[in-house]
């Protein structure tokens, strides 16, 4: 999924479009969630002691409500106004990759039964995991919780990672967050990725930005054409060309075309490449106009909340309870202005480069330092 | 290098005690002018600055400018090691990844070193444009910090209104509701007391709502000053202001609260 090798072309290539941020830092900020990819990190992520999916007394799967539920408090806790964007139907051009999906998926399942039979329960849990699927129903449930809780929910024509660099790229809200870099093709000026991860992972929030990502990359706005080279979704990739050689590759040529005309008896063209169309994926995705989308924050239905989460779905009512009160709480504290809307950020005025010194030098002359003092 | 003395080290202390809770570290931006610092909270709510003139220290000397990343957790450890009366020489040699503090006894018969390791920090800046507030007021830093904590009781906010009348600062909560009027004390002649009476002075009411929490962090700079100047205008950051004697001060930045209706 997303972008091969995109990330470690950024780390080496244009570390300052990269940072590292706890949540608190995005108090007040509106952010557009991937939903799709997040409910699918809950199913595969939020297990019982026995590894299993939590369910409800019907047998249904609740793990994405309660990861949903739990997650979305959490960013509200820390002042963020979240919107969730839901997929709609799957590109055509996606079909090539989905068709490898569903093949993996078949072999997988065979893998799981094999593991079965032996009764190899690590192996049956890895399988299980990986055979996750997120269905219909999982997403109309989330997005009932979502409209009780008083989140806005916005549904994709199409994909839901263009749809929320759509967003961000209109300015309704400051940042689009999926763990797809996908979503930096269609445009978004600023991802992060890892809001929607457990508290527990204590990880911090990475955020990248576009326009720097371009600079140091020195590439121009076609962010579009490096995205097909890497290898997306949506096509196959140009045989040997891999990161390092399709970015000296466009930064040369600057479109594909170009390339495609320069290319070297090793690097094969695959079948069926139509970057053209990808490429008009990218630049001009189906999405609905941010113009108009109305997001609004609501407060939180309670007593419809608990009856579909604990009467419906079987969870803890005293819980629950405790939980739409921090929302409530949240939603307060969202209305915390930040000084950075007010001020301008600059670099720093005077900065002194020969008092920097890298960490490891640093780390060196402390180990000198404290030797000396035994 | 720098060499910078300064005759009271309290005075450093209670600088880093007031800031400690609310940024973890800062770069110390020294010139010939004196030492500065500007450090935000992680939240991007509330920014801290400070500046002790070159005049307040005796001597102080800066060849060039510096910006040394300190982290205010160490250095706040090492200064308890201090008297409030011993004399603090800060020291830096150009190229060095530490920092030296040196404390003297009154009577000069204790010297004690410590080293500080610097960090690099890369902080943003803001760059504070140079306003006219629409009301400015100034009162007693011990009665500012007592209604903070009051009213904290009560709620999480507190909505400051100034008027000609006065300044009052209420809070509501679950629980109920408080408020405290100050007004507008008639003569300045107290201060000479060791009173500080309010005076309010503006070109329009303003109110905002503040976070209750914040400021009681601010009012950790309370020792440092008998008063404190609040600097406000409907709709942008409140400036508090506590003055260090008339060698320097430290601000408090804070962004108010939003109604949400965009």
């Amino acid at each position: 999924m997303g972008i091969h090798g995109i990330t470690k072309i950024i780390t080496d290539h244009a570390p300052q479009a990269q940072k590292t941020n706890e949540i608190k830092a995005y108090l007040g900020r509106k952010v557009a969630i991937d939903a799709s990819m997040s409910l699918y990190q809950f199913l595969v992520a939020v297990r019982g002691q026995d590894g299993q999916n939590l369910t409800n007394d019907s047998g249904e799967t609740t793990s994405h409500l309660m990861g949903m539920f739990y997650r979305t408090i959490r960013m509200v806790e820390n002042g963020i106004k979240p919107v969730y964007v839901f997929d709609g139907k799957p590109p055509t051009m996606k079909s090539g990759e989905l068709a490898k999906r569903s093949d993996r998926r078949a072999a997988t399942k065979e893998s799981l039964k094999e593991a079965e039979e032996k009764g190899n329960q690590e192996e049956i849990q890895k399988f299980t995991r990986r055979l996750v699927k997120v269905t219909k129903e999982h997403n109309d449930d989330c997005k009932k919780l979502l409209r009780l809780m008083g989140i806005p929910v916005v549904e994709a024509p199409c994909e839901a990672e263009a749809m929320c660099a759509a967003l961000a790229k209109s300015g309704k809200v400051w940042a689009a967050a999926s763990e797809d870099m996908d979503t930096l093709c269609f445009g978004a000026p600023i991802l992060l990725r890892r809001l929607t991860f457990s508290e527990a992972k204590k990880l911090p929030i990475l955020e990248f930005h576009l326009d720097a990502i371009l600079k140091g990359l020195e590439l121009d706005k076609n962010q579009a054409n490096l995205g097909i080279l890497l290898g997306c979704d949506y096509c196959d990739t140009i045989k040997s060309v891999g990161p390092k050689t399709a970015l000296s590759l466009i930064k040369k040529h600057h479109n594909i075309e170009e390339i495609i005309k320069n290319l070297t008896e090793k690097q094969i063209v695959p079948e069926d490449f139509d970057y053209q169309q990808v490429r008009q994926l990218f630049l001009n995705p189906d999405v609905t106009d941010p113009k108009e989308i109305d997001l609004v924050w609501k407060k939180p239905q309670t007593e419809e909340i608990v009856k579909f989460m604990c009467e419906q779905n079987g969870f803890n009512k005293d819980r629950i309870l405790k939980g739409i009160e921090k929302l409530e709480k949240g939603i307060k504290q969202s209305q915390q202005g930040r000084l950075d809307s007010f001020f301008k950020v600059s670099s720093e005025p005077n900065k002194n480069k020969n008092k920097r010194k890298n960490d490891e030098k640093l780390d060196k002359k402390t180990k000198v330092k404290s030797t000396k003092a035994k | 290098m720098l060499e910078a003395r300064l005759p009271q080290a309290s005075i450093l202390k209670k600088i880093v005690e007031s800031v400690k809770d609310l940024v973890s570290q800062a770069n110390f931006d020294c010139s010939d002018s004196g030492i500065s610092f500007q450090a935000m909270d992680e939240s991007n709510i509330a920014l801290s600055s400070f500046l002790l003139r070159a005049d307040g220290f005796d001597p102080y000397r800066c060849d060039r400018n510096l910006s040394l990343g300190i982290k205010f957790a160490s250095l706040s450890k090492i200064l308890k090691c201090a008297g409030n009366d011993d004399v603090v020489i800060i020291r830096y040699m150009d190229d060095a990844d530490i920092l030296s503090l040196v404390f003297e006894s009154p009577n000069n018969e204790r010297i004690s070193e410590f080293d500080i390791k610097l960090l690099d920090i890369d902080s943003e800046y803001l760059s504070i444009p140079d306003q006219e507030f629409e009301c400015k007021v100034k009162m007693s830093s011990s009665e500012f910090s007592r209604i903070c904590r009051d009213l904290m009781t009560i709620g999480a906010s507190v909505v400051i209104d100034a008027t000609k009348e006065g300044v009052k600062f209420s809070a509501t909560g679950d629980d109920g509701s408080g408020s405290v009027l100050l007004k507008q004390s008639g003569s300045i002649d107290n201060e000479g007391r060791g009173v500080v009476g309010t005076s309010v002075e503006m070109v329009e009411p303003v109110s905002l709502e503040l976070s209750l929490k914040y400021l009681n962090n601010f009012t950790k700079a309370a020792p440092l000053s008998d008063s404190v100047a609040i600097n406000m205008s409907n709709g942008i950051p409140v400036m508090f202001q506590f003055d260090v004697g008339d060698i320097g001060y430290i601000r408090y930045f804070l962004a108010p609260q939003i109604k949400d209706d965009d």
